[in-house]
């Protein structure tokens, strides 16, 4: 809990004087019997009217300044539970945005979200309820304990017994409870995810029908969750009649000890009334522990796993101090072997080629031969195991990681588009851009002429996945947002799969002016030759590289690719 | 430093209360309707719920009783020095506490059961809700929004269940209680001390017309927060790749801030109310004191009534003060189920029409009949007609947008067209239950959706009684096997839910094995092939072919070769069939289709 309670350091003051108002509060509590005291003994015995109205006013003006001292501090403590709840909330953001590739992928999205909302909920909760309440317990407790002790130290005797045993009891409780509770969250991700699978999956799973297989499913997990919740709540809750079992037990005690004290004489009436009076007072407070403890156990529960984040080691990617700038785009792929981190074999081995400024290349390749590996190698989404990379002929990894990504123009397999409108997401290859320059991004990636057909134009709101847009049109979108970067390095990732022929053609052509190098992953060999070189990959390794021509004459599985489209062309043609 | 902080509290951007006010009425109406709707599921375990408010009674009971059992102990034992009786006594009182401690136990063991029954069987409700609302729905929703009403809402409502049930009983029954034996004290200063119910219901009101909103502001900036959060970290290959994440983490930072906003006020309002009714504690103290003092100086009462009367004040305040509490975390729970239940009651279009029936086997004969659909006011589709015979392959040629996939919507009834009547077998669609239709159709679909399971698992996603040697097989004939065995640990290999783990390829080819293996009478290929090389393709074709015979298929593809060999070609332009016909007919036509074709051939050749 040590990085959680940290970030409450900006806010001492506030807490102090949450603290503070609390007290003074307590302090009007026990006045009250005071004044009402002097009020009898002063005003009504000596039949003193005065006395009793300026003493009932006092009263009345401590009520109104107790008032807007109770109003103050709910300022200041809700100041405090939202503002720590909001810092903690953008570190984790922040910590998340940082992490590597790697990292991100050994956790699921969903336990992520659980984190962020329900986690650091359960903690702000906690929060709130220690500067409000917190104090007021144990303070009571530990005041009539210490007053028990003083008035009479061999009646008490009992306390120092049971006191040290319901601590360590409420310890134990704490420190199980939080191991349940921790449980209790593992299910609330494990929920999340068949949640999640099912609202993404959807359509495959009303596809195939598949409604009481996911229902059984989700059924185990919403089962255990509710099973794991229910132990843990009861197991805490349990913990307070057993509290409440000793502390009356001691009551008992007292009283018959005191009964004995009294026959003998060691002790008086008066001091016997007091210790049981105070033994009435911890019961009470006692039942307010139970719900100290929930609270603490299910907080305890989240801080460990929000932690867990925060104290990942940082990424290395190091910002380098240089201002090495990408001027060319002239790459260089030198011996890159990669393996994914989680296999064994190889999914890249010794791959060696270059590309000068300006230049396009075609990969191409069967499905699984590494083409997609050897594109996430270029942003340094991972690195190699050996080998070099250099662009512009200095190794990537001595460019500012900003400044490497910033000149490449990156269209994914899977063109995954962001809530918000048409101009958002093309705007999100660059924040800045006017909406001449959204246009005409738009345009080079031909999908200008179908945003202006919609009713909103660029504001049109596309989903999460931008659903109500064909594939096609998503592909183009998301060329569009890698476009407006007019980047030096353009990487399409068989991103235009879904686009017809004419449409591609057109894209193609657009694209001359650019002046870019340019890699593009493509399974049609028409797409291919508009490329100047085509690079053919086979298991991780470069197969053949040349022209189409070139490729035509030298290479065999070339050849056996471009009949395997052509035949499918040409008997048609008469 | 330090006094900006003493600022900052009261800085936050005020909420105008009359965005919080739109609907007034409604919105008492809604509360009332909401909570009333919570306790019916409260009440489905009424034997139960009986047996708690029972053991509140019996240790609210027990609770009074032993103080005065202690009470009588001193008068009795300490004070007179005597100790015939006191061991029975103890015993007595031993036993009224093991059984207080008792009944608090099941009091308490109960409610939490009936609380995660309750939150159980919302959970399962919302699920199901999912699965039987449209696809439409979810085309308009972020994920992580909807996520956030299953997780964050219902832990709300957990949360107040768990506790305010048996504290609103047990308070209830501690005022009662106390307001009788007041009244019996002196009636006089009972009103005296009753002066303060008004002023409590009118901070009340006053603070819960704010805070019920307030929470549900802070309920559905929480669910966005969660969208925003769910999105970008599933998306998080674009925003490094694109080097976004600062301007990311600003994004973040607004709706953070925005929930910090709601969250404030929600917060420092209904903490006004412990305040409040300390304030109200105090008050009527004082007026006790003052009026007490002036009564007694008159010599209507006697200082000791004064003295039980603060007391009881006390005692008659407590139970309010928690009532006034649990009333304020009532509402924030009732904001919570407000956004469940709203998503309980949207409209399910899936519920089929109550004509539909059950179609035990279906030929594949289809047949549409001017169908024109509409999507968010755009017309997608207009006046389509055409006929399919059974086990032939229709293919939707047209450029991207011009409603290919729209059609395979309808047919597989995701959205319900709006005019017209697309026959199968004679029957009109919408007669026909969807999981009757659909449990013969098998789906490949533009995006390839796996689940984080292994490829076995996925792959029986298609027939789920298939057994091991039928997966390989139908592994073997989407050309699927060979990459398979290669994984770390074959088919058992567990896939990422997001399929990083294999290429978008292979993750078609898995798709394909999935399709095959649940041997359907209707085929749907939706850019099936779109990301496998061709020689791949080539050797999946043989497969494909051996998958669509004596089977309707329906094609959408770029590429020519399976448009070639479909018995009908349907070219669609801007949601209108243009041409159809088989592929010499078209050609012979030198329409569309062969400007189309030619313009491909000289680009491929």
């Amino acid at each position: 809990m040590k990085t959680i309670l940290s970030f409450l350091k900006p806010f001492k003051l506030s807490i102090t004087i949450a603290y503070t108002l609390t007290f003074l509060e307590l302090i009007a509590d026990l006045l009250f019997p005071f004044f009402l005291g002097i009020m009898i003994n002063e005003g009504i015995m000596k039949n003193n009217l005065n006395t009793i109205i300026l003493w009932g006013s006092i009263m009345l003006a401590v009520t109104v300044i107790t008032f807007i001292g109770g109003i103050i501090n709910s300022y200041f403590s809700s100041h405090v539970s939202a503002s720590f709840a909001l810092n903690i909330r953008e570190k984790l953001f922040t910590k998340i945005q940082h992490f590597t590739f790697e990292k991100l992928r050994l956790y699921p999205t969903s336990t992520l979200v659980t984190r962020f909302t329900n986690d650091v909920r359960q903690i702000q909760n906690t929060i709130f309820m220690a500067l409000r309440i917190m104090v007021r317990a144990p303070l009571l407790v530990l005041g009539s304990i210490i007053m028990a002790f003083i008035v009479n130290f061999k009646l008490s005797m009992i306390f120092l017994i049971t006191v040290p045993l319901l601590i360590a009891f409420i310890y134990w409780v704490l420190l199980k409870g939080s191991d349940m509770f921790n449980k209790v969250q593992e299910s609330v991700d494990y929920v999340n995810r068949v949640l999640q699978e099912n609202i993404a999956g959807m359509r495959i799973i009303k596809a195939f029908v598949r409604r009481d297989f996911e229902n059984k499913r989700f059924t185990l997990s919403n089962n255990k969750l509710a099973e794991e919740t229910q132990t843990a709540f009861r197991f805490v809750e349990a913990s307070m009649p057993i509290l409440l079992f000793v502390m009356n037990v001691s009551l008992v005690f007292i009283l018959w000890i005191g009964n004995k004290q009294i026959i003998a004489g060691t002790t008086n009436v008066g001091d016997v009334v007091a210790i049981v009076n105070y033994a009435l007072r911890t019961v009470m407070a006692i039942s307010m522990f139970t719900f100290l403890a929930l609270a603490f156990s299910r907080a305890k529960a989240s801080s460990e796993r929000i932690e867990k984040i925060l104290n990942e080691p940082n990424a290395q990617e190091k910002d380098k101090n240089n201002n090495d700038q990408i001027t060319d785009g002239k790459i260089e792929f030198n011996n890159i072997t990669f393996t994914y981190p989680d296999q064994k074999t190889p999914i890249l081995e010794d791959l060696s080629f270059s590309i000068s400024p300006g230049e396009s290349i075609a990969l191409i390749g069967s499905t699984g031969s590494g083409k997609t590996s050897l594109f996430q190698l270029l942003p340094r989404l991972y690195e190699p195991d050996t080998g070099t990379i250099y662009i512009d002929d200095k190794p990537i990894s001595t460019y500012p990681i900003v400044e490497l990504r910033q000149s490449i123009g990156y269209v994914p397999q899977n063109p995954l588009l962001f809530s918000g409108t048409i101009a958002d997401n093309i705007k999100f290859g660059k924040e800045e851009a006017t909406k001449f320059e959204v246009e005409q991004a738009a345009k080079d990636a031909q999908i200008h002429e179908t945003i202006i057909s919609f009713p909103n134009k660029y504001n049109t709101i596309v989903g999460q996945r931008g659903v109500n847009l064909s594939g096609g049109q998503k592909q183009r979108l998301s060329i569009a947002r890698a476009l407006i970067r007019r980047p030096k390095i353009l990487m399409f990732d068989d991103s235009t799969s879904a686009l017809d022929l004419t449409t591609e053609a057109y894209l193609l052509n657009a694209l001359q002016k650019y002046r870019c190098s340019m890699l593009l992953i493509t399974q049609k060999i028409s797409t291919a030759k508009r490329a100047d070189r085509i690079i053919l990959l086979d298991e991780g390794t470069v197969l053949a590289i040349g022209t189409h021509n070139k490729l035509l004459e030298e290479s065999e599985l070339y050849q056996k690719i471009v009949e395997s489209q052509m035949e499918k062309e040409l008997p048609y043609v008469k | 430093m330090s006094s900006s902080e003493l600022k900052q509290p009261f800085q936050y951007e005020k909420i105008p209360f009359e965005r919080l006010q739109t609907k007034k009425e409604k919105r008492a109406k809604n509360t009332a309707g909401t909570i009333k709707r919570l306790s019916m599921y409260l009440i489905e375990e009424k034997w139960k719920l009986l047996l708690v408010i029972l053991m509140v009674l019996l240790s609210s009971t027990l609770g009074l009783l032993g103080p005065y059992l202690v009470g009588m102990a001193i008068d009795d034992f300490i004070v007179t020095k005597s100790a015939d009786g006191l061991s029975s006594l103890i015993i007595v009182l031993l036993i009224i506490y093991a059984s207080y401690s008792l009944a608090i136990f099941f009091q308490n063991y109960w409610m939490i059961g009936i609380a995660q029954n309750t939150v159980f069987t919302l959970r399962k409700q919302l699920f199901e809700q999912f699965h039987k609302l449209s696809i439409a729905f979810f085309d308009k929703r972020q994920q992580g929004e909807l996520m956030s009403r299953v997780t964050n809402d219902i832990d709300n409502i957990n949360n107040t269940l768990n506790q305010s049930v048996i504290q609103i009983f047990s308070s209830v029954i501690t005022l009662i209680g106390t307001v009788t034996v007041m009244l019996i004290l002196s009636p006089l200063l009972t009103g005296i001390t009753m002066t303060i119910i008004p002023l409590l219901f009118l901070a009340m009101n006053w603070i819960t017309k704010r805070t019920g909103p307030l929470y549900k502001l802070q309920q559905d900036d929480l669910g966005e927060l969660n969208g925003f959060v769910e999105e970008t970290i599933s998306g998080q290959h674009i925003v490094k790749t694109f080097s976004q994440e600062d301007r990311v983490i600003r994004e973040f930072k607004e709706r953070n801030k925005q929930l910090q906003l709601s969250g404030f006020w929600a917060q420092t309002i209904s903490g006004y109310i412990p305040k409040v009714m300390n304030t109200l504690n105090f008050l009527s103290f004082a007026l006790i004191a003052l009026f007490g003092g002036i009564l007694a100086i008159k010599g209507y009462i006697t200082v000791g009534v004064i003295v039980i009367f603060t007391e009881y004040a006390r005692q008659f305040t407590r139970p309010l003060n928690e009532l006034s509490n649990q009333f304020n975390i009532l509402l924030s729970a009732v904001a919570g189920a407000e956004r469940v239940f709203s998503v309980l009651d949207e409209e399910k279009e899936e519920s089929d029409e109550a004509s539909a029936q059950e179609l035990s086997h279906i030929e594949g004969h289809f047949a549409f009949n001017h169908v024109s659909f509409s999507y968010d006011d755009t017309l997608v589709l207009k006046n389509i007609n055409f006929e399919v015979q059974p086990g032939q392959t229709v293919a939707f040629v047209g450029h991207t947008g011009a409603g290919k996939t729209t059609i395979v919507n309808l047919i597989s009834r995701f959205y319900n067209y709006n005019e017209g009547e697309i026959l199968l077998d004679g029957f009109e669609l919408k007669d026909i239950k969807r999981s009757s239709l659909r449990s013969q159709m098998a789906f490949v679909l533009q995006d390839t959706f796996l689940f984080h399971a292994t490829v076995r698992e996925n792959i029986r996603y298609g027939r789920l009684n298939a057994t091991d040697k039928e997966v390989e097989l139908a592994a073997k004939r989407a050309n699927a096997h060979r990459f398979i065995e290669r994984l770390p640990n074959g088919y058992d290999t567990i896939l990422d839910q997001d399929g990083s783990s294999i290429s978008q390829g292979q993750k078609q080819l898995l798709a394909i094995a999935r399709a095959m293996i649940s041997n359907p009478s209707i085929l749907i290929l939706d850019e099936a092939t779109s990301t496998i090389d061709t020689i791949t393709e080539l050797k999946i074709q043989e497969g494909l072919k051996r998958l669509m015979k004596n089977r309707t298929s329906f094609v959408i593809a770029h590429r020519l070769n399976t448009i070639q060999q479909a018995d009908v070609i349907v070219l669609l332009e801007n949601g209108m069939i243009v041409e159809k016909g088989t592929h010499d007919e078209l050609m012979k036509k030198q329409g569309n289709y062969y400007t189309l074709y030619s313009e491909h051939r000289n680009k491929e050749v």
